[in-house]
């Protein structure tokens, strides 16, 4: 009796030991903590990325959100050096960077097996481009952005020019530089390409700068129609229509656009994007948007892209990190960012509701969305940004600095091919084709 | 009579000869000084710049030609910068931060220069050389182990990062204050020793006092380059409230324009106490690294 009795009370005991070990482990339930680094920006400003927080919290208690705003020139620093030491990557970030591709989680099932969103609801160039990477899907696409060619209609009224038509070529485009170009006032009638390969190089004819299956670069990079592209590049330095690069560099926008000196009204034409639209438009500037020129019978292009939004691989949390990555890129997230901030959404059914929707200058840009993208270039052949175009920056520079003569470019471009060639063999196998 | 005319004619000579020597003395101070003149105005133009910027609409900024002074000054603009993002906070962190590393290096720096200047130990030379070498290694090579580092002792997100490293002594100012503690006089730690000082004492009563010229310069560099950091800030900080002023300037840059009329004002704003602390601290400073640079 006493022994069954002590048997008793010992499963009693264990059993009510597991019931408060039970209930202890509910009441210890945290809520799990995602980490996100983003950036502080005109289209997503800071009170526009608490309000996403706040309103992924109120939905998912179970989820709290710690978030890093850094400014868009500390990013590359602090991703570079978290991804390097391998550790302390944040659970969600922008993941731009090619070489960052590689540290994405792959979030293919989870948007399968989503209800609410699917690859369908966004722009289908812009996923395919910027959110799929070697047959992966490797996060969402944030945003929308192109570039366009902005024109100022007060110079050109004062100049007596006509505005550029959507049927432009680049041989008018030089011409009506020129003509804009008024020294005295220090006006130049447009400014430059950023680089070879984007929208006009394509719109020329030039397509690629090496063959399809990423193994060759001879008779692309320096075929007849890239050759084509660079002359016309060398015959709108030679113009002195457009300000050099030592003036861009001073006035500080490299890299994004000359928008600044083209609100000022010192330059004609630019070829710049939405964001500069937003900032032209709120500065009062008399504006007109038309697609970069192309060459008739090609097809046109558009140089575009989208901010990637993406899962780190290291994550401890995969299901919670994609919860908050749909819901901030996703259509409520992004609807968010449109109303507080200035985002235009990479989906078409919330774009439709951008505020400024029946503006002259929000047609245009809607109008430049047709044109197939460049942008595939960064997707499909992630070694092109990632190493290759290094190897051929030298062509462009020479031209760019008018240190060679016309009838030399295709001499130069052919010396380009074997560095080429080598960093896309070296590239391919870490990056894929 | 001719010894009068003579002495008359030696006089005049010398009053021509005085007056002669007083003009090129003019002349002279006033060459240096329009020179000092101009070279203030074309140092104090960027400066200039800034101020007019911010106080610019976005379209007059590149407008030609330039309105130096603009004809409806925005002052708006200033408000609108510590309004946007919160600089006021950005710059007392920085300040917290600058006040940390000084009290930092004032506190190592001349223990381990006293050391390095005054003893005899093993390997003291190889010592000083490998201290010296690690001011050789680029920033950038050092972040990623740092990063790591302060990640495995959960030190990301605070200050610590930021302060702990200038309580071990900075290399370049070691350097300077062993030189000039090598420069005073070993008299003067032997009197203080018959006096009964220990090491400790003749550290703090003698070295520290004759030192304050080495010890401005420590005071002043370290201000600079802490209120101007950047870079490890953005590595080892995550909050928002936490930020210097040097990243809190960083926003008006954006993906894609920059808010050059609010970005000049907050800079404008933001270097005020660099400023400040140049014009009283002028006369140390100069004085510190003339002295290191003739004695050392």
């Amino acid at each position: 009796m006493t022994a069954l009795s002590f048997r008793k009370s010992l499963a009693l005991v264990c059993a009510l030991a597991l019931l408060l070990a039970g209930i202890g482990g509910v009441a210890a339930q945290e809520p799990v903590t995602i980490t996100w680094w983003t950036l502080a920006s005109a289209e997503s400003p800071e009170p526009a990325i608490r309000a996403v927080i706040e309103a992924f919290e109120a939905e998912h208690p179970d989820i709290k959100i710690d978030v890093t705003i850094m400014a868009e020139s500390a990013y590359g620093d602090l991703m570079n050096t978290a991804l390097g030491a391998g550790e302390g990557a944040p659970d969600i970030a922008y993941f731009w960077e090619t070489p960052w591709l590689p540290h994405t989680l792959d979030i293919t099932d989870h948007l399968e097996a989503d209800p609410d969103l699917s690859r369908d609801d966004y722009f289908a160039e812009y996923f395919t481009n910027w959110a799929t990477w070697n047959g992966r899907v490797v996060g969402l696409p944030f945003t929308v952005g192109a570039n366009f060619v902005m024109y100022n209609k007060d110079v050109f009224d004062e100049a007596g020019v006509d505005y550029p038509t959507a049927d432009w070529t680049p041989e008018e485009y030089i011409e009506i530089a020129t003509a804009l170009t008024d020294p005295a006032k220090r006006r130049w009638g447009g400014d430059r390409p950023r680089g070879p390969f984007r929208a006009v190089w394509r719109n020329i004819g030039a397509t690629k700068p090496y063959s399809d299956d990423s193994s060759t670069v001879e008779g692309y990079f320096n075929g007849p129609e890239s050759v084509a592209a660079y002359t016309w590049l060398w015959d709108l330095v030679a113009s002195g229509a457009t300000p050099t690069p030592a003036d861009i560099e001073v006035l500080g926008t490299e890299g994004t656009g000359p928008v600044d000196l083209f609100i000022a009204g010192r330059l004609g034409m630019a070829t710049l994007n939405n964001g500069h639209m937003i900032t032209a438009a709120n500065a009062g500037v008399n504006f007109g948007i038309v697609p970069e020129p192309h060459v008739p019978g090609n097809e046109r292009f558009v140089h575009a892209w989208a901010l990637r939004a993406s899962i780190w691989a290291g994550t401890e949390h995969p299901d919670e990190a994609y919860e908050f990555l749909s819901f901030w890129a996703g259509p409520e997230g992004q609807r968010i960012n449109m109303e507080i901030g200035a985002l235009m959404p990479s989906l078409p059914a919330v774009l439709a509701d951008y505020p400024d929707a029946d503006s002259d200058y929000f047609q245009g840009f809607m109008g430049v969305l047709d044109a197939t993208q460049t942008a595939e270039w960064r997707a499909d052949h992630p070694c092109w940004r990632g190493a290759v175009i290094r190897a051929v920056s030298d062509a462009w520079d020479l031209i760019m600095l008018g240190e060679i003569e016309r009838d030399e470019v295709q001499a130069t471009l052919d010396s380009m091919v074997e560095p080429a060639q080598a960093a896309l063999d070296e590239c391919v196998p870490r990056l894929g084709g | 009579m001719k010894t009068d005319r003579q002495a008359l004619g030696i006089q005049r000579q010398l009053r021509r000869s005085a007056r002669r020597k007083r003009l090129l003395r003019i002349s002279g101070h006033s060459i240096v000084y329009a020179l000092m003149i101009f070279l203030a105005i074309v140092f104090m133009l960027p400066i200039f710049w800034m101020a007019s910027t911010s106080l610019k609409l976005p379209q007059e900024i590149f407008a030609w030609p330039p309105e130096w002074v603009p004809s409806s000054p925005q002052w708006g603009n200033y408000a609108e910068a510590f309004g946007k993002y919160p600089l006021a906070r950005y710059m007392l962190n920085s300040a917290i931060l600058v006040i940390a590393n000084i009290a930092g290096g004032l506190l190592s720096v001349p223990i381990i220069a006293y050391g390095f200047a005054r003893f005899d130990f093993p390997f003291k030379s190889a010592l000083f050389l490998l201290m010296l070498s690690t001011m050789m290694v680029p920033g950038h090579i050092k972040l990623i182990p740092l990063f790591w580092l302060y990640q495995k002792l959960g030190l990301i997100d605070t200050y610590a990062p930021l302060i702990l490293p200038s309580y071990f002594g900075n290399p370049f100012f070691i350097f300077l204050m062993t030189q000039f503690i090598r420069t005073i006089p070993r008299d003067l730690d032997d009197a203080a020793r018959i006096d009964g000082a220990g090491n400790w004492g003749i550290l703090y009563r003698i070295i520290i006092p004759l030192s304050r010229p080495a010890l401005t310069v420590v005071v002043v560099f370290t201000f600079v380059w802490v209120w101007n950091d950047f870079l490890e800030p953005i590595i080892f900080l995550r909050d928002w409230d936490s930020y210097p002023i040097s990243v809190g300037l960083a926003f008006f840059q954006g993906r894609y324009s920059v808010e050059w009329h609010l970005f000049m004002g907050a800079t404008l704003v933001s270097i005020v106490p660099i400023l400040l602390l140049y014009f009283f601290a002028q006369k140390h400073l100069i004085g510190g690294l003339a002295s290191i640079g003739v004695k050392g």
